[in-house]
């Protein structure tokens, strides 16, 4: 074949261009840390990365929604943990009077006290987490009346999703904990509250047999509150192990989507060293033969 | 034989080596012009006398001043630039599109659809809360936003491929009368037995660079012209001696978009006359409008003038529409109020005020240059399956769950983000591949070119070597001429 200056010049240029071209793709892995940079990079690998990136989304969601449910449960526990400790303070103080008192003072003041303690379980019943209720429902009202301790809440269950197809239920609607009066009462069906005003009544005139069933009363309303404290227990039991899965999960997904994404620098490195020595043996080469000429020779 | 006759051989060599090295020295000129093909003196012997009894020579002449030229070469040279032209355009403009797809780098629509239904999950949390329920706008906003960038990028790049038509056909028609003129020069100089041979190779480069442009055939006539046709429909000429055509493009008939048009040949051609002229969209650029600039060009902004484009480019924007319109149908069909429905399951939807729930997006049959908001009051996001619970988020919960739904697309079922992120890797694919061929084309082209220098290309060495040999042989027959005349004085000397 003849080969002209011309076709070496051009040919240089070619490979040189090759070369450059080699060496900017390596210097871009090397800069980005990244082996897609772009989707025609890697097609398949790209729709992977996407995929992983859609499931790494809604699993951070998962998460942010499971973290925001346990808030609301550990309010809600805390609320109910109160509760039982007035109930069970409740419970003692008519205990020490179940065969009734000849001091009216007495009376009066276990009354108020009684009075204080249904207002404690009220006021805990009016509890919030930011602006949301914790015993109220869906219909966002306040579930408790100061006044007159009527439910104006409802029961609607607020749910949250905490996984692809898991939702979870984050509220007890106050009236199945307090007043028993729910239309399902999965509780029991002791009107605490009510349980509590006739209390008050029946320990102002000393009435010993309607001590006495109050005190009863109460007993099954302390009952009442731990199967709810139960309940709320084992949903925090649930999201937190729904948590450590979506946590699994999500390493899981990192790690494949770092098998795929991240650069690994010993094999660049190795590359990019040979091909510096590549493209500057052509660089040498091509500087030695384009100077040669016959002209140098010629007289 | 006299003494004269070596003159005369002593002569015919002076001039004869003058003209090599003139030839030469064209070559040396002309090593790095475009499309020049090396030429050289073919020389011969002149014709034979008979002198004392034996046939000798006179001296030296020249039969022809050839050029180089491999005729098969050139005409894989011009398919393999139409290819190469076609290649690269597309693979430019697709380059240019990919970072509008680039979710792997940047986040795009992909994220914006993620974060939307996201911020339902969040209002599901906390259905009265005026934090969450401005965020659902805000990210509906960006959605929106999202798409309309996408379509404008997408929409612009159709335009923009349109009005390339303009420049690229008056480019071609400005070739194809450079070619004519050329054709009719080098008809009229071998008429006279002239040399035509830088003339043509004028016309070859002008070949080559058309062919980039459009898809050619070509046929060499006997009397040196060539005949251009389109290859994409051989009935069309182009060329034909020294007669040519304009292409041209119009929008004749109203139409949205540019018709490319080619007139009759003539010198000049007849003026553009849509109405009569041959519309040549659909055949210009050749199968799948494989060919040349004009065929990406219309490969990627469709062939159909009017509605929706039908190229490349008008797939993603078709794909981009498609996902618009299916987010708004079903947002919209789980956003309002439904008791008695077949075709979506009846549920209940209504705002924070108890009111029954509407249209979230405006309208049905949407894209995404054409997506908007219906709700502007954040209280107006119906999140409650109850008019009574304001807080209750179960509707919310029931929109958050779109996006892991399968939805119904032309092409299959699949969920909103997969539909997406298949639409990012068919981008990918395409762009690479794209890239792909046009390496090859480029390896395959400088193979080609490389085949045609070794043929054609001038080599200075060999120049050099050769004008050193003329030289020589120039410096001999004057030597010839000088001993001629000290023969002539010896003769002459005799007579004394």
């Amino acid at each position: 074949m003849r080969i002209t200056q011309n076709m070496t010049a051009n040919n240089s240029i070619y490979n040189l261009q090759q070369g450059r071209a080699k060496l900017d793709k390596l210097q871009e892995l090397a800069a980005s840390q990244t082996n897609i940079n772009r989707p025609s990079d890697d097609p398949i690998g790209a729709s992977l990365l996407l995929s992983i990136g859609d499931q790494l989304k809604a699993g951070d969601q998962y998460a942010s929604n499971i973290t925001k449910a346990t808030t609301f449960l550990n309010v809600t526990g805390t609320a109910l943990q109160g509760m039982a400790d007035t109930v069970a303070s409740a419970k003692k103080l008519v205990g020490g009077i179940t065969s009734g008192s000849s001091d009216q003072t007495v009376l009066d003041n276990i009354a108020a006290q009684l009075t204080i303690f249904k207002k404690t379980l009220v006021d805990m019943g009016n509890t919030q987490v930011g602006n949301q209720y914790v015993f109220g429902g869906g219909n966002g009202q306040k579930p408790f009346d100061a006044a007159t301790a009527a439910y104006s809440g409802d029961e609607t269950a607020l749910n949250v999703q905490i996984g692809q197809s898991a939702t979870q239920q984050m509220n007890i609607p106050g009236n199945q904990v307090l007043t028993g009066t729910g239309v399902t009462t999965p509780y029991g069906t002791t009107n605490i509250l009510q349980t509590l005003d006739d209390l008050i009544t029946a320990v102002k005139t000393n009435n010993v047999s309607g001590i006495q069933a109050g005190a009863n009363t109460l007993e099954a309303g302390a009952d009442q509150i731990t199967k709810a404290q139960t309940e709320v227990a084992s949903r925090q039991t649930r999201l937190d192990n729904t948590a450590t899965m979506n946590t699994n999960n999500k390493n899981t997904l990192e790690t494949i989507a770092g098998n795929v994404q991240n650069v690994d620098y010993a094999k660049l490195a190795v590359e990019l060293t040979n091909q510096q020595t590549a493209f500057q043996a052509s660089l040498s080469a091509t500087a030695k033969v384009t100077q040669m000429s016959l002209l140098d020779y010629l007289g | 034989m006299s003494l004269n006759s070596i003159l005369e051989i002593g002569k015919s060599g002076l001039n004869i080596y003058q003209l090599a090295t003139e030839v030469t020295s064209q070559n040396i000129a002309n090593v790095n012009t475009p499309g020049y093909s090396r030429q050289q003196v073919v020389l011969e012997t002149a014709p034979t006398t008979t002198a004392n009894g034996f046939p000798l020579g006179t001296g030296v002449r020249i039969s022809a001043i050839e050029r180089y030229y491999d005729g098969l070469l050139q005409q894989q040279l011009v398919t393999a630039q139409s290819t190469q032209g076609n290649d690269t355009t597309k693979s430019n403009v697709l380059q240019q599109i990919e970072p509008t797809f680039n979710e792997v780098a940047n986040d795009g629509l992909g994220a914006a659809i993620s974060n939307f239904f996201g911020s339902w999950q969040d209002l599901s949390l906390n259905a009265a809360g005026s934090t969450e329920r401005q965020t659902v706008l805000s990210r509906a906003q960006i959605l929106v936003d999202n798409f309309h960038s996408v379509s404008t990028t997408l929409t612009n790049t159709i335009a923009t491929q349109d009005s390339a038509l303009v420049p690229l056909t008056s480019d071609i028609s400005e070739k194809l009368k450079n070619i004519a003129q050329l054709n009719g020069q080098i008809k009229i100089t071998q008429l006279v037995s002239g040399n035509a041979n830088e003339l043509k190779d004028q016309r070859d480069q002008l070949l080559r660079d058309l062919s980039t442009k459009v898809g050619i055939s070509y046929k060499e006539q006997s009397d040196g012209t060539v005949d251009v046709n389109l290859a994409g429909d051989p009935t069309k000429a182009l060329v034909t001696g020294d007669q040519y055509a304009t292409m041209y493009t119009d929008n004749a008939g109203g139409t949205t978009k540019n018709d490319i048009y080619l007139t009759a040949v003539g010198n000049p051609p007849p003026a553009n006359t849509p109405a009569t002229d041959a519309k040549i969209t659909t055949t210009v650029g050749g199968t799948n409008n494989s060919l040349g600039e004009l065929g990406a060009t219309l490969a990627l902004r469709g062939t159909n003038v009017v509605g929706i484009s039908n190229g490349i480019i008008g797939g993603y924007l078709a794909k981009v529409n498609e996902l618009a319109n299916q987010i708004v149908t079903q947002v919209n069909n789980n956003h309002n109020d439904v008791t008695a429905q077949t075709l979506i399951p009846p549920h209940r939807a209504y705002d924070i005020n108890g009111a029954a729930g509407g249209d979230f997006f405006v309208g049905t049959g949407v894209t995404a240059a054409t997506i908007s908001l219906n709700i502007t009051d954040a209280n107006k996001i119906a999140a409650s399956s109850s008019a009574t619970a304001p807080a209750d988020g179960s509707n919310a919960l029931v929109i958050a769950g779109i996006q892991n739904a399968s939805i119904p697309f032309a092409t299959g079922s699949a969920t909103l983000n997969s539909y997406y992120d298949s639409l990012v890797s068919k981008v990918g694919l395409d762009v690479q591949s794209s890239k792909n061929t046009v390496a090859q084309d480029n390896a395959f082209t400088q193979q080609l070119t490389t085949l045609q220098q070794s043929n054609s290309g001038v080599s200075l060495d060999e120049e050099l070597t050769n004008m050193v040999k003329y030289q020589r042989s120039y410096q001999a027959s004057a030597k010839l001429i000088t001993t001629a005349t000290d023969m002539m004085d010896t003769v002459l000397g005799l007579i004394q």
